[in-house]
């Protein structure tokens, strides 16, 4: 297999800024620099309340070189289709406008807003980058938090206990134009879904995994990695749905076991050998059901 | 901004709505790390595996961005026989090449190979200025030949003592046609012919000339080898027809073909044994090798092994020969005296029968012996007979070093880490020494004395002090020292380097995809065996430079940007000259991209020490 260089696929203009406020290692802000990059210059940010909102930067600072407008937790979709609106009124048909919002604004509080525009088939692209928990306000569980993982409001004796929300269906059954999973784990798999989500008219959705060291409790270096080893562990396969009926599997997951993903995050620093066997056992079921997806599509 | 403007509060003189003015460049975040990545290049571990002591990596990475002939000078700059190496070396870089824990070793001799072949014809860059001193060299060996080609090019006249007709040692007289062809040998030796070095051939030290003529050289380099072979110390040894090995390749190699009839038996289970039992073959007989232990025991290298089997040499394992007989000729006994009672008794002491077999005892293994082998031993009764018409025997062989001072006689040489014996000025390197017997060691040791004599010389000169700093000379702690170094012009640029081996675990495999080794062409078997042209047909120029491709280039950063990629700070950037600047303003330290840098050219450090 000769394997083009990444230097050679990525696009050198940045649109983050240096000094923004992410942690060390934040899979956000990477999430970010490498989406606009694929997206370019022409792009608006629509972004609810969320660690992005700390990361842009506090007033008079913004950490992007595009226009990004902060706005309510609940709206990031209502308020990225009135920008699309105010745009086309003044005939400007070209700018993308993105909602950028994290899980909890997405799954949880994000979702009446998000189900409207996606109905609606709004011309815009929502981006959600999932670190799984409400991280912002200091680690509280979403419905994207995984099954077994720690966080302020599922303590380790209590651990998140229902399977993480299935976002991606959500959307397909929306019958969107364009749904997609990706992480900058897999740049090459990412820039291209961002392109065609860019070149595609209507409602597209792309659900980005974006670790975070300290919500998962993870050395700052191991951003990529974990999400690789997601990714390679079925955890989170990289696939994309069109019109809500395509499914198809982008990025081959080898199926390396869970152990090793969960070991690394002290997140999951309780779990015994037999929590683990049930996640693999959730994990494999899924892995199964998206299968018979992409087969029967 | 003419519009900010425009959205001004006129009352308050700011926006009625907060839109911001600057960039989040005004918070030097880089304050917060504790650790800062560091570019650091290292060594690659074929570079410190290989005993001649070459860039591999470098030239690897050259291949890689298309600067072939820069990656051929490079080769050249640590050794003077790439053509030569890439077929006959057993390529011990291999074995420690990083990629093997991937899929497989990249083939680095057949890269090697490639650009041997490409070398050849085109010269050696020659020394930027002459010295006055002179060196003589003694033997003509790969040790010999290194050592001579590096003094020429610092600039010394060289000459080299040779007792045969022609230059080469084992290259010319050993190895066969068939796996190093010899004009190509010829030209290799030819590049160094014309760098100036002077040959004086069928000259032999100690005979022709002795050592004390050495006055006429300033420093002197002895690199005879091994030839004496050793003997099987078995009744009939002296028979017709019991060849010693080197001599049936020398004779091979001088161009004639003995005839060694149907059935030949090879004793030994080194390299000479195969390169004999495949010339057998090619001779046109049967050829069975015997060897008192099994085959995982066998000091010879596994392709040879395997090559000799293909082309159809049967093994006898576990063998050991305990006598050679000769032919009886009892039926012919009684016509002879018959014709003795005529004419008188013929002087039967001078008769020489031939061989036609060999006794053999069976053998089992017991105890591992000091070399970690397990110590063969001698199965009682187990006698049987192998008839044949020709033995060869290969056996290993001695030095012979009645030529050199009487203090180094008896052994192998000892030798500093710059070559020198016990004597001032006298250096010596290749199989006289105890290393492994390999033309690798034998270049990579005359390199290294080619260094300890321009050292010495320079010190005797007064333009040097007597400190060398040999940690800073080898390739990595453990490999053989650089002449690059040594000359300090390395023409790839390093960051930082730092002596230190890039293991496997330091690298970042996901970075890379999987691909298949190219294996070397090989000539089918049923042809080779029967011809003396080459066997081994290498690879192909684009599956070389392909193959060159599949090297992770360890250690060395070759501006592949995955550093700059995945920083979550934009806090890396490429400069004009290919290199990368961190802004440490920015650089929160998360070790990212030390950690998804494919080669391990980023390293982590303290912050403030
Ligand atoms: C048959 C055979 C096959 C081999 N195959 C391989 C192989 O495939 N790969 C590998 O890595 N190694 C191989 N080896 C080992 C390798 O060839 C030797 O380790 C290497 O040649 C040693 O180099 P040298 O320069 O020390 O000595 P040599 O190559 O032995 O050269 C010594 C030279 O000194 C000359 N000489 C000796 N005495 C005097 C004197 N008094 N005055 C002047 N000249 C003198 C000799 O004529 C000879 O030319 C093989 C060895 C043999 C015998
Ligand atoms: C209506 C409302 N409720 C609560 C908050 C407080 N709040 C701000 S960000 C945030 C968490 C956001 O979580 P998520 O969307 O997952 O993004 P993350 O911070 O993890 O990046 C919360 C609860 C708010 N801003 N508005
Ligand atoms: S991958 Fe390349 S640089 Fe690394 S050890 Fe192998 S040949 Fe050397
Ligand atoms: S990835 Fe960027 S921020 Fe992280 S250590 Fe490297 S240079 Fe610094
Ligand atoms: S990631 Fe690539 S560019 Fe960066 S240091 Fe490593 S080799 Fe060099
Ligand atoms: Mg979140």
């Amino acid at each position: 297999m000769t394997q083009i260089p990444l230097k050679e696929i990525m696009p050198h203009e940045e649109f983050l800024e240096s000094g923004h406020l992410a942690c060390p290692g934040c899979g956000a802000s990477l999430s970010m620099r490498m989406v606009l990059k694929a997206l370019g210059e022409k792009t608006v940010v629509a972004l609810p309340a969320c660690c992005w909102s700390i990361i842009a930067g506090p007033y008079p600072q913004s950490s992007l070189k595009l226009p990004l407008y902060h706005s309510a937790f609940e709206t990031g979709a209502s308020v990225a289709s009135g920008i699309k609106a105010a745009l086309l009124a003044r005939g400007d048909t070209e700018t993308t406008v993105v909602a950028w919002a994290g899980d909890g604004g997405t799954f949880d509080i994000g979702l009446q807003a998000l189900s409207g525009a996606a109905e609606r088939n709004e011309d815009i692209l929502y981006v959600c980058y999932d670190n799984e928990a409400y991280m912002n306000t200091g680690i509280q569980r979403s419905s994207a938090t995984p099954l077994g993982a720690w966080t302020t409001t599922t303590p380790g004796a209590h651990p998140e206990a229902r399977p993480k929300k299935d976002i991606l269906a959500i959307l397909a059954a929306h019958r969107i134009p364009y749904a997609a999973s990706a992480t900058p784990a897999y740049p090459e798999d990412l820039l291209a879904k961002v392109r065609k989500a860019k070149a595609t008219k209507g409602t597209r959705f792309l659900h980005l995994l974006a670790p975070c060291p300290p919500g998962w409790k993870t050395a700052d270096d191991e951003t990529i990695e974990l999400a690789r080893m997601a990714v390679r562990a079925r955890i989170f396969p990289l696939l994309e749905i069109e019109n809500g009926e395509t499914w198809r599997i982008t990025v081959d997951s080898p199926g390396d076991p869970i152990g090793p993903y969960l070991a690394k995050q002290g997140r999951f620093r309780h779990l015994k050998n037999e929590d683990i066997g049930a996640i693999q056992a959730q994990v494999d079921s899924r892995w199964k059901a998206l299968q018979r997806r992409v087969a029967g599509s | 901004m003419a519009e900010s403007k425009a959205i001004l509060d006129i009352a308050h003189g700011v926006p009625p709505v907060s839109v911001s003015q600057t960039s989040t460049r005004v918070n030097k975040t880089g304050s917060w790390k504790y650790i800062r990545p560091l570019y650091r290049d290292r060594v690659a571990p074929c570079n410190q595996g290989c005993p001649v002591g070459i860039d591999i990596e470098g030239y690897m990475n050259l291949l890689r961005e298309g600067r072939v002939d820069e990656a051929r000078d490079l080769v050249l700059r640590e050794n003077p026989m790439p053509a030569t190496t890439g077929r006959v070396c057993y390529h011990p870089c291999e074995s420690s090449c990083n990629r093997a824990s991937f899929d497989q070793p990249v083939a680095i001799h057949s890269v090697e190979r490639m650009l041997g072949d490409m070398a050849l014809g085109k010269p050696a860059a020659p020394a930027l200025e002459k010295r006055a001193e002179s060196v003589g060299v003694i033997g003509s060996g790969p040790a010999g030949l290194a050592c001579a080609y590096h003094l020429a090019r610092l600039g010394y006249s060289v000459t080299v003592y040779e007792a045969e007709s022609e230059p080469g040692g084992v290259l010319r007289w050993g190895i066969p046609e068939y796996r190093l062809p010899k004009a190509i040998l010829a030209s290799e030796i030819g590049r160094i012919r014309d760098l100036g070095v002077t040959f004086r051939t069928n000259t032999h030290v100690g005979r022709d000339v002795t050592l004390a003529e050495r006055g006429m050289h300033d420093a002197v380099f002895a690199a005879t080898g091994v030839h004496q072979s050793r003997e099987l110390g078995i009744p009939g040894e002296s028979l017709t027809g019991v060849w010693r090995g080197l001599d049936l390749l020398r004779a091979v190699n001088a161009g004639e073909r003995p005839q060694l009839g149907k059935r030949v038996v090879v004793i030994g289970g080194g390299n000479t044994a195969m390169d004999c039992a495949r010339t057998a073959l090619r001779l046109g007989a049967e050829v069975t090798v015997l060897y008192r232990r099994s085959r995982n025991e066998m000091p010879a290298n596994h392709e040879e092994v395997e090559a000799a089997l293909h082309e159809g040499a049967r093994f006898s394992f576990l063998t050991m020969p305990v006598e050679v007989t000769g032919d009886p000729r009892e039926a012919d006994i009684d016509p002879l005296r018959a014709i003795e009672d005529t004419f008188g008794q013929f002087d039967r002491s001078s008769e020489d029968p031939r061989v036609s077999a060999v006794l053999c005892a069976r053998m089992e293994l017991g105890e591992p012996d000091a070399s970690g082998r397990r110590a063969p031993r001698r199965v009682e009764h187990s006698e049987f007979r192998i008839a044949c018409d020709t033995i060869v025997t290969a056996l290993g062989e001695e030095a012979d070093t009645d030529y050199l001072p009487a203090e180094l006689h008896g052994g192998a040489i000892r030798v500093t880490a710059l070559g020198e014996t016990s004597r001032t000025a006298l250096f010596a390197g290749g199989d006289l020494l105890e290393e492994p017997h390999t033309v690798a060691f034998a270049l990579g040791s005359g390199k290294r004395a080619a260094i300890g004599i321009d050292h010495y010389l320079r010190m005797k000169a007064g333009e040097a002090g007597a400190d060398v700093e040999l940690g800073e000379l080898k390739l990595g702690p453990d490999g053989n020292l650089s002449m690059t170094r040594w000359r300090a012009d390395d023409p790839v640029a390093r960051v930082n380097p730092v002596n230190e081996v890039v293991r496997v675990t330091d690298l970042n495999l996901s970075q890379f995809g999987h691909a298949r080794r190219a294996e070397d062409v090989l000539r089918p078997a049923w042809e080779t065996r029967h011809d003396f042209l080459e066997a081994n047909l290498g690879l192909p120029r684009e599956d070389a430079m392909a193959e060159a491709r599949r090297c992770f280039n360890c250690a060395v950063c070759n501006g592949c940007e995955v550093c700059l990629i995945f920083c979550p700070d934009v806090s890396i950037s490429r400069r004009d000259d290919g290199k990368f600047d961190i802004a440490y303003d920015y650089c929160k330290g998360c070790g990212l991209c030390a950690a998804e840098c494919p080669r391990g050219a980023i390293t982590m450090t303290r912050e403030g020490l």
